[in-house]
């Protein structure tokens, strides 16, 4: 089927895989109100399973998008199979986030359907994100997942440090959305256009235009806000450790790879004219990002918190990804995403595992002889750690290998190398979790502490794990995919760097 | 023999241990270390053979396989095995039962995750010493990195954690500046025949100017001189030595070690011979040895504990090993081989030795000991033996592999050679008072007088390594003539690309030019 | 293009000016007296009770909330109602997708008894 979007339901039918997840998330909201008796009653587990459902629902429909072509590349919903590729990992990344909820809502007290409803409506609103090709669009998406997100961190609103993460968020959020609209003004004032496809012919012409140049710069900063590249990124520390666990792990995965997506859309393919000026701007954030995070995670004695410089990090990582700027990076860029989503999910499903009752415990110390004691968790933990680290045996690895190999391609010697120093400053922090995991004795009294991750968190974690090695062992097949979807991405007119696979 | 013509042979080495591992994994915990010895004993059983069935004759890679993995990057299983990898193998074989045995009761806890570490970490060597596509190798490079991070962090010492992290940082740093070489390999590749290739002989053929094989053979060379290790980088070694359980330094020494000198024979010469041949780099690395040698050697002797004296032995051997090396003649880089071999074998035993003293009396302070002769005799007998082994008396390996490498040498720079002679008396300088303090001398602790002798486990296990000691010391051409062949094709391929490269030389396709001026920089 | 913007720039100067302006001259030119009463909240002469800095129950901040939410509702219904016969069916759908949404949220709430007082 080939859609021009000339008339108005090719838009619904492009659109299809979000409209069918944001219905499901307003049935998920009716039938949390309707089933339970009052108010103040927690939800019925039903609901959770729900809003997997609607997950695998959309799924199919995003599989779906794969048959159908557009006639040109202008309209304001892309519909290719980058797209698809992205709206993939984000469902996974969604789901991983149910899965480790369950049960774990409950502990806090905080089991209201409302935060799988949110949580699917932040979902529709990173989908959207990974197929705007418009500016409009690219800010409404953001702000859809962006209020999904700030409620959800403060979910536990009894908890001051939910609380104050939300605040944090939602003040610093609003901010870079504020930098974001200015940008996608200015580019409007001097391109007249907000879309991307009607941008990219103007861009020799624009090149000279102060107006243009800040606006896109604007834009970068609102963009790099989100995806928490340093310097923008203060507000990550909080807001992931005060979140609750499942959403730190979807803010960590699903919404970073939305909206390097959209990076990827606006700067690597749309603003591939003036990848002089923002390429400049953008690795020295990639070099600061890189080093600064690990660093900084170095000191972090709190695995959660070790955990959000970690997703700093490697928001550097993929940073080298996009600046690569041809379709090596694009596909290196979305393997990594699927890798990192995969083990960054599982290590927060590991850190829901390993607290006790309602408190979450996340220092170091209580990871003590956590590995001896759940012999599973414990190797599956091994392999996220390793992974994030880009150890061989690990996808880490190869996606690690497959950045460095675009970076090199596009001849970013000097990245790539910092890249693997900055590496070996991380293996330090990954690899004391592992110390601690089997190398210190755990207190007497942990001995018979119980694993507070439900059956289906522990499935999700084990069948992550197993994907990550999977990953490496045969990855053939997804690096296949990858580099396919990155193809149409840059069949742009106007485009320079038109290199394919 | 079709088994021994074939890959096969290969493949079984390298994946059998990792099948044994996940059976001690899954059977109870006391068959754990029967798994681990019959999986040892088949794995020594079959490769054995391969003395025999390897050809001495051509230089050629045998054995080959070539089977796709990862086919949109050209990664293939490739493995080979020539007479540089031949005797590295046997020895891997070799000492891994040895290492079952010398951790039969030493072991108490844990015992189906170390037994299944222990064959995992076997997995690893193996497949460094024969894989032929420089991916798979680094996989097995790295990959053998965790299981001897949790051997000597679970099973180690007192200070076994800094001792572990410092291992694998330092191994891990080192091979992924390795990490970026081999990307850069690669994509140099590409851009000049259009073609995705790991493969080691695809890279052999590859023109680099001398600004790029500097900074390659950089790159690779601080991998493997950490490995080795070359003397500033040796830190890690005897932390990870003194705290690792037995079985742990013994393939430390035994193979690991073997690991860095390995890949400077079989990466950092052939791939780079103008930057490896080098007046500055072959100054620099014999200096480098030669320092190794000496400071090690002082270092030793005044060392209390004595398996920290062992530890820097080694440092003072391999750097006798990277004299060999980077003599860059026959006699030298034999020597250097017959020197992995027998510092292999030698250093091993006296590890086996200390742990089996430890297990009796729990120390290692040569403070602790003094005429063990009288209670021990055999322990005693074979501590002597692998003692003079270990300095390199006439007779044992050591001798024959110091000898070659100070010919090899000889030729190219007296001086050093006339300097590291010296060494061979240094090493009796540390080695003999050690002896003469742990087994002679006078017994004065009462608890030492008590002890029970070797048993004949411990027996058992020893007398292979005394009889190949003595072997390599006696008649070790049959190993030299397999060496040949390999040794003669690195040395003609050094020699020929000595003067041959020159700046700028080979500048192919424009888009690497710019990636050419971003490694210059 | 930006000279076509000139009257509209005039204009905001005119009426800022003119704004600061009356501000300004009524300060200048009035007399002020200050007296106790002037200063005291209510005029009426009616003394506060409390203090000030009181916590709103959080109902009326539901109640705001839905009015804010149907208040919209009214901004994008209305301009849709007077061109209804222009934007035709594809009009008509958004315009019902909007109503939609907005009778999910209607039920969610009044389920919720954000619409009873007590």
């Amino acid at each position: 089927m080939t859609l021009d979007f000339a008339s108005q339901a090719d838009y619904l039918l492009a659109l299809l895989p979000e409209i069918v997840l944001s219905l499901w998330a307003m049935l998920v909201l009716m039938v949390d109100v309707f089933q339970k008796g009052n108010r103040v009653e927690a939800s019925r587990p039903v609901v959770a399973w729900l809003s997997l459902a609607g997950l695998v629902v959309t799924a199919a429909a995003n599989g779906w998008l794969l048959t159908i072509e557009e006639a040109a590349v202008t309209g304001m919903v892309a519909v290719d199979s980058f797209r698809v590729f992205v709206n993939f990992i984000v469902l996974i990344a969604a789901a991983l986030a149910i899965l480790i909820s369950i049960g774990y809502l409950d502990r806090r007290g905080i089991n209201r359907g409302e935060f799988y409803a949110l949580l699917l409506f932040a979902t529709v609103g990173m989908m959207l994100l990974g197929a705007a090709r418009d500016l409009i669009l690219l800010f409404l998406a953001l702000e859809l997942m962006s209020v999904a997100l700030y409620v959800l961190v403060g979910f536990d609103r009894r908890d001051p440090r939910s609380s104050e993460g939300a605040l944090k968020y939602f003040l610093l959020g609003s901010f870079s959305s504020g930098f974001l609209l200015y940008g996608i003004a200015l580019v409007f004032g001097s391109a007249r256009s907000t879309n991307l496809s009607a941008i990219v012919p103007l861009l020799p012409s624009l090149q000279e235009s102060p107006m243009f140049l800040i606006g896109a710069g604007l834009l970068l900063v609102g963009l790099a806000f989100k995806v928490a590249v340093m310097p923008f990124h203060v507000w990550t520390p909080d807001a992931y450790d005060g979140a609750p666990t499942p959403v730190t792990a979807l803010m960590a995965t699903g919404v970073k790879a939305a909206a390097f997506a959209a990076f990827i859309r606006v700067f690597a393919v749309g603003f591939a004219g003036i990848y002089n000026e923002w390429s400049v701007v953008l690795s020295w954030l990639a070099l600061l990002t890189m080093f600064g995070a690990n660093l900084i995670a170095l000191t972090q004695g709190s695995v959660k918190r070790m955990l959000a410089y970690s997703s700093i990090a490697h928001a550097g990582y993929l940073l080298v990804a996009v600046l690569a700027a041809n379709a090596y990076g694009a596909a290196a860029f979305l393997f990594y995403l699927l890798v990192y989503t995969l083990m960054t999910a599982g290590a927060f499903g590991i850190v829901i595992a390993n607290s006790r009752g309602a408190n979450e415990l996340n220092k170091l110390d209580d990871y003590a002889g956590f590995g001896w004691r759940e012999p599973l968790l414990g190797a599956v933990f091994s392999i996220f750690l390793l992974s994030l680290a880009g150890f061989p045996l690990t996808g880490g690895f190869i996606g690690k290998l497959y950045i460095l190999r675009s970076s090199l391609e596009a001849g970013n010697v000097e990245l790539a190398v910092s890249l693997v120093l900055a590496s070996v400053i991380s293996y330090f922090y990954y690899l004391r979790v592992v110390v601690v995991m089997y190398m210190r004795p755990a207190p007497a009294e942990e001995a018979n502490r119980t694993v507070l991750l439900t059956g289906p968190g522990q499935l999700a974690m084990s069948v992550s794990a197993v994907a990550v090695l999977a990953l490496f062992f045969v990855p053939g097949w997804v690096l296949d995919v990858a580099q396919r979807s990155v193809a149409s991405l840059f069949t742009v007119p106007g485009t320079f760097f038109g290199l394919g696979p | 023999m079709d088994f021994y013509r074939s890959h096969w042979v290969l493949t079984f080495l390298v994946f059998a241990p990792l099948i044994g591992a996940v059976v001690a994994l899954v059977l109870p915990a006391a068959r754990a270390r029967w798994v681990a010895l019959w999986t040892g004993v088949i794995e020594l059983l079959v490769a054995t053979p391969l003395f025999w069935t390897f050809e001495p004759v051509g230089a050629a890679m045998q054995n080959e396989v070539a089977l796709p993995w990862i086919p949109n990057w050209g990664i293939y299983y490739r493995l080979g095995l020539d007479g540089i990898s031949l005797f590295m193998v046997l020895l891997t074989a070799l000492l891994l039962p040895l290492m079952v045995l010398g951790s039969w009761t030493y072991i108490k806890d844990r015992e189906r995750v170390f037994y299944a570490m222990l064959l995992a970490l076997t997995t690893g060597v193996m497949g460094v010493f024969v894989a032929l596509d420089m991916f798979l190798f680094y996989v097995f490079w790295e990959m053998m990195l965790i299981p001897m991070y949790f051997l000597i962090g679970v099973w180690g010492g007192k200070d076994r954690i800094y001792a572990a992290v410092k291992f694998f940082l330092y191994t891990a740093a080192g091979s992924l500046l390795m990490l970026v070489g081999i990307l850069y390999l690669f994509s140099r590749y590409q851009a000049l025949t259009g073609e995705s290739s790991f493969a080691y002989g695809d890279f052999l053929s590859l023109p680099l100017t001398s600004g790029e094989q500097a900074w390659l053979f950089a790159a690779f060379a601080i991998a493997f001189a950490i490995k080795v290790p070359v003397f500033p980088l040796h830190t890690w070694l005897p932390a990870a030595h003194v705290q690792a359980p037995t079985a742990g330094s013994v393939i430390l020494a035994g193979v690991l070690l073997k690991m860095g000198t390995y890949g400077f024979l079989r990466f950092a010469l052939p791939l780079f011979p103008g930057a490896a041949s080098a007046d500055t780099t072959v100054l620099l690395f014999m200096v480098l040895g030669l320092i190794g040698i000496i400071y090690t050697a002082m270092v030793a002797a005044v060392q209390p504990n004595a398996k920290r004296l062992v530890a820097y032995t080694s440092v003072a051997h391999l750097g006798f090993a990277v004299l060999g090396i980077f003599a860059l003649n026959v006699q030298g880089i034999q020597g250097a081989l017959i020197l992995m071999i027998a510092h292999g074998v030698s250093t091993p035993m006296l590890f086996f030795l200390l742990g089996m003293l430890y297990e009796r009396t729990h120390s290692y302070e040569i403070e602790d000991f003094g005429g063990l002769a009288a209670s021990i005799p055999i322990f005693a007998l074979m501590l002597v033996f692998a003692a003079l082994a270990s300095i390199g008396l006439p007779g044992t390996g050591g001798f024959v592999s110091e000898f070659l490498v100070l010919i090899g040498t000889f030729r190219v720079q007296p001086w050093i050679a006339f300097i590291a002679a010296s060494g061979v008396i240094f090493a009796a300088f540390y080695m003999l008072p050690m002896v003469q303090r742990t087994v002679f001398n006078s017994l004065t602790r009462p608890a030492n007088r008590a002890i029970p002798d070797l048993c004949g486990r411990e027996i058992a296990l020893l007398v292979p390594l005394v009889a190949i000691i003595l072997w390599l010391g006696i008649y070790p051409r049959p190993i030299l003539e397999r060496m040949e062949p390999s040794v003669g094709r690195l040395i003609e391929r050094v020699e020929t690309s000595r003067f041959v490269s020159t700046p700028g030389e080979a500048v192919v396709a424009s888009s690497a030019s710019s990636s050419d001026e971003g490694i210059r920089e | 293009m930006l000279r076509s913007y000139l009257p509209l720039l005039i204009l905001l100067g005119i009426s800022a000016a003119q704004a600061v302006g009356m501000v300004v001259v009524s300060q200048v030119l009035s007399p002020t007296k200050w007296t106790w009463v002037k200063a005291s909240p209510y005029e009426s002469g009616i003394d506060p009770l409390g203090s000030t800095r009181e916590r709103f129950s959080v109902k009326f901040y539901v109640v705001a909330i839905l009015f804010i939410v149907f208040d919209v509702e009214t901004v994008f219904l209305i301009p849709w109602a007077v061109v209804m016969r222009e934007v035709g069916v594809a009009g008509f759908v958004a315009a019902a997708m909007f109503i939609f949404i907005l009778t999910v949220g209607l039920i969610y709430e009044w389920r919720k008894g954000a619409l009873e007082w007590d």
